[in-house]
């Protein structure tokens, strides 16, 4: 089965998560990215990341005992999928371009 | 200075609750603790807080939801207080409003929003389920199931028909609209 496409929310998380972020770096970070079009709300984001760090494309680093918060950071296979998310999406905007006479 | 306020808010309800709570907080009310009919506020200063009312699964002291409840807080979302269901939880959250100017948004994508709605719409059946059922017994004892006529248990039962016609519409609601955003999901993230 191919690789189906990653939500915009996943896509935003595992982007950001290339350096070590929390949860509410990760908000801060995903919507300075998206030029605060994408604003995560925590339920989502706490669903998002369990399921990541199930699926082992991010690891949950050991807690800081100062600030108490958990850290995230992307696996190799979390990069490897991005990577591939962005080929997709990469076609995506190559052929839309072509057929409707962009760039 | 603290108030208690006592309110009876139907299972149902859970937006009319939040819309008071907020009230009361714009109004310069904190909402500290609230039970199944009572609700306590001390006096703070006006709008500084913003409300809301989530129905998750389970229970509130469990080992996972009391890592939701952390990871809630490291996003500024304090957890008031919490009421126990079977299977479910009410639990009251709160958030400075100069952090969340337009309220808290616990879910931003379609599919954790489908799954909230599950838990109330879930919710309202076993409660539709139970108040059906109890409002016959009743209904059966008031008209001699077990005797004379029982009007006691004849307004005990019209009560917790009322309960379940309510219970009812609203989970044919939720479901109405979790239809509506499967088909929205199809087409949109």
């Amino acid at each position: 089965m191919p690789q189906l496409a990653l939500t915009e929310a996943v896509f935003y998380i595992l982007l950001s998560l290339q350096k070590p972020l929390h949860g509410y770096g990760i908000i801060q970070n995903v919507e300075e990215l998206s030029k605060g079009r994408v604003k995560l709300a925590a339920g989502t984001l706490y669903g998002a990341l369990n399921s990541l760090v199930d699926k082992g494309w991010i690891d949950a680093l050991p807690e800081n005992p100062e600030s108490r918060k958990k850290e995230y950071v992307i696996t190799g296979s979390g990069l490897n999928v991005l990577k591939e998310e962005l080929a997709r999406l990469t076609e995506l905007v190559d052929n839309g371009n072509r057929l409707l006479g962009g760039n | 200075m603290r108030r208690v306020f006592h309110k009876l808010y139907f299972v149902w309800e859970l937006e009319k609750e939040q819309a008071w709570i907020n009230e009361m907080a714009a109004h310069g009310y904190s909402l500290e603790h609230a039970g199944r009919l009572t609700f306590t506020f001390d006096e703070t200063e006006p709008g500084k807080y913003t409300y809301k009312t989530l129905i998750i699964k389970g229970h509130s002291g469990s080992a996972e939801n009391v890592k939701y409840f952390r990871f809630l807080e490291e996003m500024g979302i304090k957890v008031v207080c919490c009421i126990n269901y079977p299977g479910v939880c009410w639990v009251y959250t709160r958030a400075l409003a100069e952090e969340y100017p337009e309220g808290i948004e616990v879910y931003s994508d379609i599919d954790s929003t489908i799954d909230s709605m599950k838990i109330s719409g879930g919710y309202l059946i076993f409660a539709a389920v139970l108040t059906l059922l109890t409002s016959v017994l009743n209904l059966w004892i008031a008209f001699g199931g077990t005797g004379a006529f029982a009007p006691v248990n004849l307004i005990c039962g019209v009560f917790l028909l009322i309960l379940c016609i309510g219970a009812t519409i609203s989970a044919v609601k939720t479901f109405i609209k979790i239809s509506k955003l499967k088909k929205e999901r199809a087409i949109h993230e």
